[in-house]
């Protein structure tokens, strides 16, 4: 039996679906069709379904039920939580360029105003180094340096608003790995379900592709970490035992990802043993 | 097709993506539109006012608003939120285009909602393009056109794009198409090529 937006069709008679656009929405979803010999439906059947009585109407009937289906569609794809995390951490990393760039651009410039300066001997860090510019120097040159400061303070605020969330969404996962590198991890992946999905040898590797890609390629070594890398017990680790940590920590993160897919909740009995087994990993090498 | 001089047109409301605008008609430019480049390489088949069309991979609407200015109704299926956005945007004040967020791979899903059309457009960066296309067929009525823009890049990176493209004709081939022209998109677009044909 045909079904289409507007009604069932048997035997040539229809019975016409009345219903406004929200409820066709919902008729149009819930529809389970099943494509072997399906008919397409014909606009004149609506007529004589009762419908509508011209194809203006017909397509202003179904063109409010496809709006609005549409509209639905995209709120509750956007209402997953990572989606706006995804944004907030590809903001982060596009910010940290963004500071580097125009605070290397602006010790450049104040080194033509000052030759005599050099940063060679000195232990400055740059956002110092710009603050002290900025209070050196009017005009342009003072005025962007406090703009890249306000960017810096800017930057940091998101860094922390990215970790609390993280925290949120991914609790496991944050839990082993803290909520920044988490963050990280699911914005390589694309998303919560995508990290969800992976296997624990690309979590391990996520964020090192050029070097993935060069091992594939041209046989240099396979690389041991990519994103996870930032988290202390795997830059901290002795050289050798840095794979070994990473491999552990990945398999774990891998399960620590699922859980908080699939549950959205912080599961204690899993970290305790997930930490417990990726603390051993670092020790064996000193043992 | 319309063409003022040497420039494709199409007769509008102008402003949709800050289009040029051209004797009162809007200039449909072949570097973004991959259609409007197939009708520059001399291909393509007539846009008739009476056309119903089905569009898969509609995008943000931008060639979608053209088609809708030749034809009677387009349905515009997108699968991705953002673009779909934009589409709505679009397609609000474009009366006869018909927004359908679905996957083009899944038919079923949009089935109660598309009638019978005289064209079949897709423009998917998908891996199985034929696939989709010969899915979608169940739409196009006998005779109809298929116009298919085969992103030879996102079927298969490893293999050459010319053979994508010969895989992809004998497959539709194969399953009631007849190819009636298949041309490269250069200078417009690269490893981007264009199959129309004719459903049997």
């Amino acid at each position: 039996m045909p079904a289409y937006w507007f009604g069932d069709v048997e035997g040539g008679s229809c019975t016409p679906f009345s219903g406004n656009a929200r409820e066709i929405a919902e008729r149009a979803r819930a529809l389970r069709i099943s494509m072997e010999d399906f008919e397409p439906l014909n606009w004149e059947l609506a007529v004589s379904c009762g419908i509508c009585h011209d194809r203006a109407e017909y397509l202003a009937k179904l063109r409010e039920a496809c709006f609005f289906a549409a509209e639905r569609d995209i709120r509750e794809q956007y209402a997953g939580k990572d989606t706006e995390l995804l944004h907030m951490v590809r903001t982060l990393d596009e910010m940290d360029t963004v500071i580097n760039l125009l605070s290397e651009r602006v010790v450049e410039w104040y080194q033509i105003r000052q030759p005599a300066f050099s940063r060679k001997y000195r232990r400055t860090p740059s956002n110092l180094m710009v603050r002290k510019i900025r209070e050196k120097n009017r005009g342009a040159l003072g005025n962007v340096a406090g703009q890249v400061e306000s960017l810096s303070a800017a930057r940091t605020d998101l860094a922390r608003e990215v970790s609390s969330r993280a925290n949120r969404v991914l609790p496991n996962t944050s839990a082993l790995i803290g909520g920044l590198v988490a963050a990280r991890l699911m914005a390589e992946a694309g998303g919560l379900l995508p990290l969800a999905r992976l296997p624990a040898s690309t979590i391990q590797v996520l964020g090192a592709k050029t070097a993935l890609f060069a091992h594939i390629r041209t046989h240099t070594p396979s690389p041991k970490h990519g994103v996870i890398f930032q988290h202390r017990r795997v830059h901290n680790a002795p050289r050798a035992v840095r794979g070994r940590v990473s491999r552990v920590l990945a398999g774990k993160l891998a399960i620590a990802a699922r859980l908080d897919h699939y549950r959205g909740v912080a599961v204690p009995e899993f970290l305790e043993r997930a930490q417990e087994k990726i603390d051993a990993a670092g020790m064996e090498g000193k043992a | 097709m319309k063409w003022i001089g040497e420039v494709l047109v199409s007769y509008g409301e102008g402003g949709v993506y800050n289009e040029r605008m051209l004797d009162g008609a809007r200039v449909w430019d072949p570097f973004r539109s991959k259609l409007a480049a197939l009708y520059y390489r001399g291909k393509g088949i007539e846009l008739e006012p009476a056309m119903r069309v089905l569009y898969l991979g509609a995008a943000n609407g931008t060639t979608v608003s053209h088609v809708a200015d030749y034809t009677d109704t387009v349905y515009a299926v997108e699968f991705a939120p953002r673009p779909m956005q934009d589409l709505l945007v679009v397609a609000r004040r474009r009366e006869n285009i018909v927004p359908v967020m679905a996957d083009a791979a899944r038919p079923e899903q949009y089935a109660p909602l598309v009638e019978m059309v005289d064209l079949l457009y897709q423009d998917v960066a998908q891996p199985n393009q034929a696939a989709i296309a010969i899915r979608n067929s169940v739409f196009l009525k006998k005779g109809g056109v298929l116009v298919l823009m085969l992103k030879t890049r996102s079927v298969d990176i490893r293999k050459e794009p010319a053979e994508v493209f010969r895989d992809t004709i004998e497959t539709l081939e194969a399953n009631g198409f007849a190819v009636k022209e298949h041309v490269w998109l250069e200078p417009y677009h690269h490893d981007h090529a264009a199959i129309v044909c004719r459903k049997l």
